[in-house]
């Protein structure tokens, strides 16, 4: 567990960096989460997969498969995962706000 | 041989038996395995020429003209048998695996006895073992059984009626007549075409060094389709929750570890080319228990890792000076053993692929028996190399913790990606023991201090965890986090240290730590008791906890109702007491022992989700991943639906076994399901509700059309906190608290040191009842289980093989059990309910040795309370 006080509000990850609370996240922890992790320049692409991600897991309550992201996003695998420095995975949804897929939760 | 009425011819080879024409030849899946062929289990029982047998030991060859039954033959889920409607209003269903077997000992004792006694219950149904439910609830549905035959009684009688709230009823479990009748599968029940079958090499040894594999004399051999080493496997091949390899590499750490997998046309084939693999182990160092994993000059079992992997003191006030201060003061050291959860299922996997639609990324569908399908699925899809992937819970013949960890599914998907065919990997019971984690030994030293008063002053605890070879740290940081149990003790000094060993790698079993720390405590209690003079029944009533004090690690408890359970309990006690007094012979000693605790469910920061839609006959379908390998959790979610939405219970349709449509709810584990899950349900359905009314739909069709959605996800979102102090373990607590406090009556021959248990009862605390008889169930089942770990159960690996090496508790064993239920509401509960399937396991142990004590005057402190122990100690105590 890491505790982090981002814009004044206390916010808390796993030991892999993910989220504990897919509600507390804001556009603005995007930007900083996406800046330290290397990824300087934000552009409407980016913006069209996290929102997917998070509209999907908001009605869904689960993260989707890379076929279901594919579909939703219209773009291939090769370019979400160029998309974004760690990927899919550690990477797209970690910076959602999504739970750890690996978690216990 | 006549089979359910039906005439089959065969021509069998004489090794084959029954059951084997059962469930191959015919698909009759209602007869299970679960005892690698032995007759242990009884869960293979059928039928033959009205005498119940176990098909497992019934040559095939020997039945010309037999007339067979099975549960399959006996009725449907949409015509039941009478047997069978017994057994499911009973509430004599829990997992479900025992339950053909026991239905079919059932008929053949009433059609030769229509109304058996208890005894003659129990001489009938002895082959037959139950993990999940308690025998005494069996014994009520056999004798219900006889009643409905009979005449006495009809089941529209028993069955509750469906007016009024369903909350605080009994309804039958949805999934409980598909499990009377044979119709509920079971991974090993699922037949694929084309699949491949699995033998797995495992180490007998606890700790080498792999030198090479030698395989490829077993690739020549017939139906072999190849053999898989680590490197063959496209992932991580690493599985997170416990840092444990699917395949070992370079290493094995303990007896067990699996090194090389086999795949063949058939399960034969698969094992006879597994004796052709030749493995070069170079033997290395054994640790075998955590003191020899302390020295300085120890061998390291994993580079990246100390020995001692997870320390954690517990400090609150100067417990020294408090017991410096002291008026009586109890030192000792207890220790519990390594244990298997054992539920009767092998922990089987299928996996198959379906929608090959685009080259390479073919779906991977892995089938098996776990409680946490989602995480489960991420892990998989990590360690294998396979992303499009599903998982869906079968039905699972019980778990009691041990499937919150990965066991044969990563070997069996992992094999499904290299083969690219479909697999089957449903492995032995000696085989399902060896890979599975173990409850974990604790080593406590205690000291435990009161004033004159008898007020307790101080507490201190010294554990040492064995945890074998991988990382899980959840029982050790439980365990912590419970160790006041139920009391205020103003002054802590403990500390929890978790070491590796090369013994069976430990997991979460029921109560995952806290019925290791329960035991140190409430013994302890006794122990303190007698010193101070005081009734032990007193001084922890006196000692209560109360709303407002801090728990050890300086939580503080909202609620707390504690001295409310005890209070149910006193009467109980007396009696029990009273009774004792009167029933004492030279050899055979009657004793009285007290348990209690206060099991912790829903962590700080925890969360869970649910959704739900609303149907086109008004109805709605619940989502949620909540597993349910036998405690009900399906009566829960359809009764708070149907409660919360004034609908009736068949119009509650429960999505909750594939990742592919359920929302990811986290697992069946810590008791959390009712509170964490039922709490995430009661959100969705509050915003659905909140739809509907706004614009008056009571279909999906109208609210759609009013432009509001169908579907809503609900959540349950524990308020965050700190992360426990690493110097003084001071932190956040749980959110909620089971109550409870057990009452053992028992008898101690004291020339053999064998114990009679004669009664428990439970009076127990876990909010608002949603279906007494599940909760009930959980308990009952539990005392069976504590029971047989307080003085039977231990696994040693490579000897402890199976059910009478295990020493299964059976029926003859079994004795009268009282629930008292109290029923305080929990504020943030849903309806004010919290969860209770581990609270069990909290206070038996304890109150049996203390009742053993009270018996004979010997302190056992050190789990199994076997015969051997206890004379060993009267001989002692006589010197």
């Amino acid at each position: 567990m890491q505790v982090r006080v981002i814009g004044g509000r206390k916010l808390f990850f796993d030991r892999e960096g993910f989220l504990n609370d897919f509600e507390q996240w804001s556009e603005e922890l995007f930007d900083l989460l996406a800046n330290e992790c290397g990824l300087l320049v934000i552009g409407e692409v980016h913006w069209r997969v996290i929102r997917f991600l998070r509209e999907f897991y908001a009605v869904n309550g689960r993260v989707p498969l890379n076929r279901q992201l594919r579909e939703g996003t219209g773009m291939s695998l090769l370019e979400l995962e160029k998309l974004f420095p760690e990927g899919i995975r550690q990477g797209a949804r970690r910076l959602a706000g999504l739970p750890n897929p690996k978690g216990c939760l | 041989m006549t089979i359910n009425g039906l005439i089959h011819q065969f021509v069998v080879d004489p090794e084959r038996v029954l059951l084997d024409i059962l469930r191959e030849d015919l698909g009759l899946t209602s007869a299970k395995q679960g005892c690698d062929r032995k007759g242990q289990c009884g869960a293979c029982t059928v039928i033959v020429n009205d005498k119940a047998v176990l098909s497992c030991l019934t040559r095939a060859a020997a039945l010309d003209g037999a007339r067979v039954i099975t549960v399959e033959g006996l009725g449907t889920p949409e015509n039941p048998h009478l047997i069978q409607h017994a057994f499911v209003l009973a509430g004599a269903i829990q997992c479900g695996y025992c339950t053909p077997g026991m239905i079919m000992a059932t008929k053949a004792l009433l059609d030769a006895n229509p109304e058996p006694g208890t005894e003659e219950i129990k001489k009938a149904l002895q082959r037959n073992l139950c993990r999940c439910t308690g025998y005494k609830t069996i014994i009520e549905a056999v004798k219900l059984s006889g009643r409905f035959i009979r005449g006495e009684i009809t089941p529209d009688e028993v069955r509750p009626k469906k007016t009024g709230s369903v909350l605080g009823v009994s309804h039958p479990r949805p999934s409980a007549m598909p499990k009377a009748c044979g119709s509920a599968q079971f991974t090993a029940d699922i037949r694929l075409q084309g699949a491949l079958e699995l033998a797995v090499l495992r180490s007998g040894v606890p700790h080498a060094r792999i030198v090479s594999i030698d395989a490829s004399e077993a690739e020549k051999m017939p139906g072999v389709a190849g053999v898989m080493k680590a490197s063959d496997i496209k992932g991580t091949n690493l599985l997170k929750i416990d840092a444990a390899e699917i395949l070992c590499k370079d290493k094995v750490h303990c007896v067990g570890d699996p090194i090389t997998i086999v795949a063949a046309e058939t399960l034969a084939q698969a094992e006879a080319a597994l004796s052709a693999i030749k493995v070069d182990l170079e033997m290395l160092p054994v640790l075998d228990n955590p003191t020899a994993a302390l020295a300085n000059d120890a061998v390291r079992i994993h580079a990246d890792l100390p020995n001692v992997c997870y320390e954690q003191p517990v400090i609150k006030g100067n417990a020294e000076e408090a017991l410096r201060n002291s008026a009586a003061v109890v030192e000792a050291r207890f220790n519990t053993q390594i244990n298997h959860a054992a539920p009767l299922e092998q922990e089987a996997t299928v996996v198959y692929w379906e929608d090959e639609g685009e080259e390479g990324d073919a779906k991977l569908v892995v089938v098996g028996r776990s409680i946490n399908i989602h995480a489960h699925l991420g892990m998989l899809q990590e360690a294998v190399g396979w992303e499009n992937m599903s998982y869906i819970e079968a039905y699972s013949g019980g778990q009691f913790g041990i499937k919150a960890h990965i066991a044969s599914e990563g070997i069996a998907a992992a094999a499904a990606v290299h083969f690219k065919r479909p697999i089957r990997y449903i492995p032995s019971l000696a085989e399902s023991m060896l890979m599975t984690t173990k409850c974990m030994a604790f080593q406590m030293d205690v000291k435990l201090g009161a004033d004159a008063e008898g007020n307790l002053t101080a507490y201190c605890n010294d554990i040492l965890a064995d945890k074998g070879p991988y990382y899980f740290d959840a029982g050790i940081v439980r365990a912590l986090m419970t160790l006041s149990g139920s009391y205020h003790i103003p002054n802590i000094n403990a500390r929890g240290r978790m070491v590796c060993t090369n013994n069976p790698f430990a997991g979460a079993v029921r109560g995952n730590g806290q019925p290791q720390v329960g035991f140190a405590l409430e013994c302890a209690i006794d122990m303190l008791a007698d010193k101070l003079g005081i009734d032990p029944f007193e001084f922890r009533f006196q000692n209560s906890l109360r709303p407002g004090q801090g728990t050890a690690i300086g939580w503080i408890a909202k609620e707390w109702p504690f001295p409310e359970v005890m209070r149910a309990l006193r009467p109980h006690y007396e009696r029990a007491v009273q009774e004792a007094k009167l029933h004492q012979s030279d050899r055979v000693k009657r004793g009285v022992g007290l348990g209690a605790g206060a099991h912790g469910v829903g962590k700080t920061g925890e969360g869970a989700t649910a959704a739900v839609e609303l149907d086109a006959d008004g109805g709605i379908t619940v989502y949620a991943a909540a597993a349910d390998p036998g405690e009900g959790n399906d009566s829960m979610l359809s009764q708070l639906t149907a409660e919360y939405m004034n609908i009736p219970l068949e119009k509650v349709r429960l999505r909750t076994r594939d990742t592919g449509d359920t929302a990811a709810s986290g697992p069946a584990a810590g008791s959390r399901i009712t509170y964490m899950i039922g709490g995430a349900l009661i959100n969705a359905l509050e915003q659905l509700k909140a739809a509907m009314w706004k614009v008056g739909a009571k279909t999906s069709e109208k609210l759609i059309a009013a432009g509001k959605p169908s579907r809503y996800v609900g959540r349950k979102k524990n308020e965050d906190g700190e992360p426990m102090d690493p110097q003084t373990g001071q932190g956040p607590g749980f959110v909620s608290e089971i109550h409870g406090v057990q009452l053992v009556e028992l008898e101690v021959d004291t020339a053999s040191g064998e114990v009679t248990i004669l009664k428990i009862t439970t009076a127990v605390d876990s909010g608002t009842v949603i279906h007494p008889q599940n909760l009930t169930g959980q308990l009952e089942g539990g005392m069976d289980m504590g029971v047989g770990y307080a003085l039977r159960e231990m696994y040693v690996a490579g000897k402890t093989r199976d059910w009478v090496t295990f020493k299964f508790p059976r029926i003859q064993q079994s004795f009268e059990m009282e629930t008292i239920l109290v029923q305080t509401p929990r504020a943030k509960g849903p309806f004010g309910a919290t969860g209770v399937g581990e609270m069990c396991m909290v206070p038996t142990a304890p109150a049996v040795t203390n009742a053993i004590r009270n018996a004979v005057g010997v302190w056992i402190c050190d789990l199994p309370a076997t015969p051997d122990k206890i004379r060993a100690a009267l001989a002692a105590r006589k010197k």
